[in-house]
């Protein structure tokens, strides 16, 4: 019993020293980015990708190199499933509605059911390998230059909007900010902290997964399991909050960005890498029902988001959050 | 008959009469939506009258405790960029032949809306408030409201526009 508490203790502790790591993480190597010269571009894009996904990836390649694999590719899968399901669902249904532009989610939301499909198409092959893994970092890449390449249109197109706003509003009494890329020296303090969050990082993920496979075995139940739902919600946390407090604020391109990206992520990267280390083995019943279920509720968003007007709204959202409830007992009870 | 008459030409003169002596600085809290309708029933307020409207915008900082620090500085950029266009917005409607009477002051500031406009009308000494219901009951219920808790601390009046059907 003593060790059950310890371990969930543990397991908690180590979420949220993940989270934080990959915040300070993230945080201070935009600033040295900066310093070195990098656009403001490419850093805000760069970070608010991979920055709220950093805890599944961490996650997922620790348990990969770790030799709890399975571990690594439920992260993936159950994260994606509750991206959308959970984390939508309970948005949409408390904050009334998502909104979304019907280029964006063209862009997203075609990009995350393609990477989807793409990870079916190579657990069809069995262990998803080099071949694979290099193919989907490339692909992830491919996807980033096009972020950047749109975020820098949609910037001269801001900057044109502001332009004409300031030359009506000739009598504006406050002042707006202005963005700009300088190079500078590099902050110690900011490498030490780029360090010690990747240490946390590192260190925070492995105690995550060595809890969550103690408590899958302490429990009987499979590691898959553990890393599908417990592991998944888990490191799912910064989505959550992003997700939610965004959509709260009517800064809805960013709620649903912030899933859509974080489930092409978690797939290109989360398993891309760890696959360039080692193969990564597919597990059956994730080959059969956890990835095609995936494909399921990224589909199912689509269509919600398209019938309801470019709009994800309560109705949709509470049928998203029925969508995973139905996963997790069929998950846990009927196909365990 | 009589009475009714003289009642009602007492009810239009101590509105006039309010009008004349209360309402010389309208706090206008805005967030993007229904601003015409807004912007009507302020003008109706002014009936003429030269009045100095606030119109202001509070960025909402708050954010859930593990929300990454480069997505705080993204929304809170976001807000900025929104609050400077919905303030232009205004001042459009402001900005006719028809509304030469008003005088508008543009406010953008950061914090709990609430907590903010109630600040803001205390220390500009404003005559009334008028903002929208904005939330139907199940968003009230589910998210709470700002006019609600601007109500409850309101050091003026305050005027509700009803925005929701």
């Amino acid at each position: 019993m003593i060790e059950l508490i310890l371990l969930i203790g543990a397991l908690i502790v180590s979420l949220i020293i993940v989270i934080k790591s990959a915040d300070v993480f993230v945080d201070n190597l935009v600033e040295i980015g900066a310093a070195l010269g990098i656009s403001q571009i490419i850093l805000g894009v760069t970070a608010s990708a991979i920055g709220t996904s950093l805890p599944e990836f961490g996650s997922a390649m620790i348990a990969s190199l770790s030799g709890s694999t399975d571990i690594g590719v439920g992260v993936v899968i159950g994260s994606n499933i509750w991206n959308i399901a959970g984390i939508l669902g309970i948005t949409a249904t408390f904050a009334g509605v998502i909104k979304t532009e019907s280029r964006d989610l063209k862009r997203d939301g075609l990009v995350t059911l393609g990477t989807g499909l793409i990870l079916i198409f190579f657990m069809f092959f069995g262990d998803i390998g080099r071949i694979a893994s290099v193919f989907m970092i490339l692909l992830y890449l491919v996807y980033l230059w096009r972020l950047i390449k749109d975020q820098k249109k949609f910037d001269a197109e801001e900057k044109v909007k502001k332009e004409k706003l300031v030359e009506f509003d000739s009598e504006k009494e406050f002042e707006s900010e202005t963005k700009t890329s300088r190079m500078a020296s590099i902050d110690k303090k900011k490498l030490a902290l780029v360090c010690v969050g990747l240490g946390g990082l590192i260190v925070g993920c492995r105690i995550l997964v060595y809890s969550g496979v103690e408590l899958a075995r302490i429990a009987g139940i499979p590691e898959m399991i553990m890393g599908l739902f417990t592991l998944a919600i888990g490191t799912s946390i910064p989505e959550l909050v992003v997700t939610f407090s965004s959509a709260m604020k009517g800064l809805h391109e960013l709620s649903l960005g912030t899933v859509l990206g974080s489930n092409t992520f978690n797939i290109l990267i989360g398993i891309g890498i760890p696959a360039l280390f080692m193969s990564i083995p597919v597990e059956p019943l994730s080959m059969s029902f956890d990835a095609p279920f995936m494909i399921f509720v990224t589909v199912l968003l689509i269509v919600l988001i398209k019938t309801g007007g470019n709009k994800l709204n309560r109705t949709g959202g509470l049928i998203l959050m029925a969508t995973y409830i139905t996963y997790a007992v069929l998950r846990l009870y009927v196909l365990a | 008959m009589l009475v009714i008459k003289l009642n009602l030409i007492t009810l239009h003169n101590r509105l006039k009469l309010m009008s004349e002596k209360m309402f010389k600085k309208i706090l206008l809290p805005v967030m993007g939506e229904y601003i015409d309708e807004l912007a009507e029933h302020t003008l109706e307020m002014a009936q003429g009258k030269q009045i100095e409207v606030i119109g202001i915008y509070v960025i909402d900082t708050s954010v859930p405790f593990l929300t990454p620090s480069n997505v705080k500085k993204l929304m809170k950029e976001e807000l900025s960029q929104r609050g400077d266009e919905i303030l232009a917005n205004l001042t459009s409607k402001f900005n006719t032949p028809s509304t030469y009477m008003i005088n508008l002051k543009k406010v953008i500031v950061e914090g709990d809306p609430a907590e903010k406009i109630v600040e803001i009308a205390e220390k500009e000494n404003v005559d009334i408030i008028v903002m929208g219901t904005g939330k139907s009951i199940i968003d009230k219920h589910l998210l709470g409201s700002v006019s609600e808790k601007v109500v409850h601390s309101t050091p003026c009046s305050i005027m509700l526009v009803k925005t929701v059907n």
